[in-house]
């Protein structure tokens, strides 16, 4: 199955548009192709490839709403997506969230489609993951891990006369390492557009080393700490909803951590730390966004929080109609960096007279919207930091923490250089450094390795 | 549970032998969908596939050929906000090759896709075989010809959409109808599987599933103090059809539930120490869920998921001898439970459903395994535990149902109210973590109640509770019986790399564990506020 050219998926979204009887419609197609390999316990698990195509359509009658997709592109097919869209809108009660699809919009073209991971092969793979394993057996470690490949291809066109082409790759490599005895494990991931620029025997090399620098790991008691978190544990606790704080409408409704008495919003205010940069850019070389934002609207680049004040709320184009302000053209990625100078990791262990350096967190879950709460648990290597020095391995925590007072006024101590992580349980679109922060709440000890 | 395997093929329209004629067939929209996927070659696919695969060096080869259709409408206050209907149809061909997986799949239906998309699968096997340390050996099972259909009263995609949206608009009436609620979402997704699978053992099994998943949210705000608080339905989805919608009333749920609501802005914050706890169905269900069913499940301790969703805290050398609760915990696996979300008549292998013992009077003592978990475990035959989310995704190993079975004696949840001296009565699945082991969680819920002296007293909020999975079922002293057991269960249960979806239910009766540590989630959460309780 070949991927669909912009002219194939313009002749596929014209057709569909031409089917549509109703009064507006936006309408989308799409084809993929994942690929992966599983490894555990050193060997092969599961391998395999998986073809995907997608139609959908949006239509609008008399302002009622229906919606209808399919993975066939065949005319009967499309045919009877849109006659499902159609009925279903007919017989809708009046969207009353509806605002009429874009016209013609200009997208500034992004660079994050590479044909080398397109067209990944099958035995390069194999030799790659190999290499991994052999890496953990030369270290007597037990190593688990998975290599995924992703091309996808489509376009979206409005019945007012917009058209957007869109394509993009992404492969990606996480290797876990334990020890034989169960009792250390380390674990590294990184992705990119690009394969060329994952370095897959970096990242074995990574998750081994923490392994092996985890034995012998002493149970501390829980609390209060000065804590340095990895660029992964950074992305764990980003990844659970981050950007979703910055909703407008959740905020004015009085529902949000962004919330403030009388129907007002935190907008304007320093809730976060001084040293804070956090924004989004489609443009950035290290971490490419998609061009076009919700409903369509292109990108830009836009700051959420600019040297710790929230500079933006994001506003769908049916609350921004609402509130007569422009609909946000964005977020489309998450990038921290540092307001001022930055400070490396080796810097900030070296001014640590007692702290925790902590890779990564596990299983986060929101425990309170009001104060942007959640619990989690540490993960694959945590560390004493003593007197400047990285002292000891430590066993895990659950930690209960907001992270509005995580990053908020005064508890930023430091902040490196961000460099490209995904989020353990999902979200790949992070460029985000090590943070030190002056309190990080543990409340209990966790014996899971 | 009283519910044998043999009441449950009766029931649920099982047709061992015959594969020309689905049972589900009736004339209906749904038929007419049937019919389609019915009129597809299925086996002359099938026949492609496997043949292909053994020429090109195959010792084992299965093919699935499915359809998903779902339908989903969401509302919010007294609008709707989407009504959408999609459907998804494709095969995914799995092969073991020298002892090596391979797979691929693809959405073009046609015996020349078929034959390419095996020969992918058969050359990933043979490129990933040159890695390969140990050979994927199977265990046998019994060659399957039958069609089988969930159980089900009236099939969802029969049902027009204007039906679905007013069973929505008035569960947000019921909740806008209290005082003080300002916001209400409803939503309710239907799916219908329709599963074909051949597997070169020789059988070929066709299966026809419905699942319905209502659920509600409301929220009180109050402006002037910067406070809100939200309830959710307590019941989940279910392997029923429409009627779920019409037979139990929604919104009287939605208008307790929005009452909640507002009960909760000026509820008494919970002081953080030990509780005695009274746990109902509609919150118990999703402990069961992490700290049992996935313990459980045989790939995670032998490794396989350690680089996603984790190991576990069991090994194999425990079974049979550790200590996992009370002598009162008994567990079972069953993919036969009605309305149960894994009940099926065979897993994505061709193995029978089944039920069996998972910890029996307090003793852990089974695996959830599959045909190649099995061959390790030095097992003869698999449990059927092999599930994959689409066509497109290799089936690996998923959780049956598991459920606590109640109580002998007729005990209600109150009886075991009225032995907690100082206690909380938890109801609703809330926030939920558990660690990649299995073993130190922490749950909340969604309305909390005081219990004082034997008596519910009132209202509390911000509760949660920690403690670890043997402390936890080691500490329950009180179950209710036969007539409080429910089946609540969980849409999407995530698992596996690439991730899967699945969805699976926990049966279970009220209840009570003692001594069990409980934080207040609220607040600033400044140092020194959390309790060490260690």
């Amino acid at each position: 199955m070949m991927m669909l050219s912009e002219d194939k998926a313009k002749v596929l979204t014209d057709k569909i548009l031409a089917m549509v009887k109703a009064d507006d419609a936006a309408v989308s197609v799409n084809s993929s192709k994942n690929s992966h390999l599983r490894f555990a316990n050193n060997n092969v698990l599961t391998s395999g490839s998986r073809e995907g195509l997608n139609a959908s359509v949006t239509v609008w009658i008399g302002g009622k709403r229906g919606t209808a997709s399919t993975s066939d592109h065949s005319d009967a097919s499309l045919q009877a997506m849109v006659d499902e869209a159609e009925r279903i809108a007919r017989s809708a009660p009046v969207d009353r969230e509806y605002v009429p699809t874009l016209g013609k919009q200009i997208y500034k073209p992004v660079n994050s489609y590479f044909e080398a991971t397109a067209n990944l092969s099958l035995t390069d793979r194999a030799r790659q993951i190999g290499a991994v394993i052999s890496e953990c057996e030369r270290n007597k470690v037990i190593g688990a891990g998975f290599h995924s490949a992703s091309s996808q291809a489509g376009a979206t066109a409005t019945r007012n006369g917009n058209f957007e082409y869109y394509r993009s790759t992404g492969v990606g490599l996480s290797v876990t390492a334990r020890t034989p005895d169960g009792q250390s494990s380390g674990y590294f991931q990184r992705s990119h557009d690009d394969i060329r620029r994952l370095d897959t025997l970096r990242i074995a090399r990574e998750s081994v080393k923490k392994a092996l620098d985890g034995r012998g790991a002493r149970a501390i008691d829980p609390g209060v700490y000065t804590v340095i978190l990895e660029p992964q544990a950074v992305a764990d606790i980003l990844g659970g909803g981050f950007s979703g704080l910055f909703n407008a409408r959740n905020a004015e409704e009085g529902r949000s951590a962004f919330s403030a008495p009388g129907g007002k919003t935190r907008l304007g205010e320093k809730m976060f730390d001084e040293k804070l940069m956090i924004y989004s850019d489609p443009w950035h070389p290290e971490l490419p966004g998609q061009p076009s934002a919700q409903g369509g609207i292109p990108a830009q680049k836009l700051f959420l929080v600019n040297k710790g004040v929230i500079e933006t709320l994001v506003y769908s184009r049916f609350w921004a109609k609402q509130k007569d302000k422009m609909p946000t053209p964005g977020p489309v990625n998450t990038i921290l960096e540092s307001a001022g100078p930055i400070t490396s990791v080796e810097e900030m262990i070296r001014t640590t007279e007692r702290g925790i350096l902590v890779s990564r967190f596990w299983y986060i879950r929101a425990t309170d919207a009001r104060n942007a709460s959640s619990t989690g648990l540490t993960r694959d290597g945590v560390w004493w930091i003593e007197n400047g020095k990285v002292a000891y391995p430590l066993k895990n925590f659950r930690f209960n923490q907001s992270t509005t007072t995580l990053l908020g006024q005064g508890n930023v101590l430091a902040i490196s250089k961000p460099e490209r992580v995904g989020g353990s349980e999902g979200g790949n679109g992070f460029l985000l450094p090590h943070l030190k922060v002056k309190e990080f709440n543990f409340t209990s000890q966790s014996e899971a390795v | 549970m009283g519910f044998s395997r043999r009441d449950f093929i009766k029931s649920a329209g099982f047709a061992i032998g015959s594969v020309a004629a689905p049972v589900w067939l009736n004339g209906s929209a749904a038929a007419m969908a049937a019919e389609a996927f019915a009129e597809v070659k299925k086996d002359d696919l099938a026949d492609t596939a496997l043949a292909t695969a053994k020429r090109l060096g195959a010792g084992y080869a299965d093919i699935r050929i499915n359809r998903y259709r779902t339908e989903s409408v969401s509302t919010r206050e007294r609008q709707v906000l989407n009504v959408s209907s999609s459907q998804n149809f494709g095969f995914g061909v799995r092969v073991l090759v020298n002892g090596t997986w391979g797979f691929a799949a693809s959405p073009i239906i046609s015996v020349d896709e078929v034959r390419r998309v095996t020969s992918e699968a058969v050359a990933i096997a043979k490129a990933n075989s040159v890695i390969q340390r140990r050979k994927i050996e199977l265990v046998p099972t019994p060659r399957i010809t039958a069609t089988w259909r969930s159980s089900f009263e009236k099939d969802p995609f029969d049902v027009t959409s204007n039906e679905k949206v007013a069973a929505l608009l008035a569960i947000n009436e019921s909740a806008l109808s209290i005082a003080g609620i300002t916001f209400v979402n409803s939503q309710v997704a239907f799916v219908n599987e329709q599963k074909y699978l051949a597997t070169s053992d020789g059988s070929r099994i066709e299966q026809y599933l419905i699942r319905t998943n209502p659920s509600f949210s409301v929220t009180a705000v109050n402006r002037s103090t910067n406070d809100f608080q939200s309830v959710n339905s307590l019941l989940q989805a279910q392997n029923i059809g429409f009627e779920y919608l019409t037979k139990r009333d929604w919104a009287a749920d939605a208008k307790t539930a929005a009452e909640h609501a507002v009960m909760k802005l000026s509820a008494k914050a919970v002081e953080p120490g030990k509780y005695d706890l009274v746990l109902h169905p509609s919150h118990l269900f999703l402990t069961i869920h992490e700290s049992v069913g996935h313990s459980t499940e045989l790939d995670r301790a032998l490794l396989w998921e350690a680089n996603y969703a984790g190991t576990s805290f069991l090994t194999p050398d425990k079974t049979g001898k550790l200590k996992f609760g009370s002598n009162m915990v008994n567990f079972v696996a069953d993919r036969t439970q009605p309305q149960g979300l894994a009940t099926v008549a065979f897993d994505d292998e061709g193995v029978p459903a089944q039920e069996w013992d998972l910890v029996k009077e307090g003793v852990f003592v089974d695996w959830q395994t599959t045909r190649d978990l099995a061959k390790l475990l030095g097992r003869d035959r698999s449990y059927g535990c092999l599930h994959a989310d689409s066509w497109g995704s290799v089936p690996f190993p998923r959780m049956p149902n598991v459920s606590l079975k109640p109580a002998k004696e007729d005990i209600t949840q109150n009886d075991l109210i009225s032995g907690v001296d100082k206690g909380i009565l938890i109801y609703g699945r809330g926030s939920y973590s558990i660690d990649q082991q299995r073993y130190n969680f922490q749950f909340g819920g969604q309305t909390f109640w005081e219990i004082k002296g034997g008596k519910v007293v009132g209202m509390l909020k911000d509760v949660a509770y920690q403690s670890k999975t043997t402390d936890f079922w080691g500490s329950l002293d009180g179950l209710g019986g036969k007539e409080t057991y429910e089946i609540p269960g969980s849409f999407n249960d995530g698992k596996g790399e690439p991730g899967q979806s699945n969805a699976v239910s926990h049966g279970c009766p009220p209840a009570r564990v003692r001594n069990i540590y409980v934080l207040n989630t609220s607040a600033g959460l400044s140092a020194g506020q959390m309790e060490d309780h260690e």
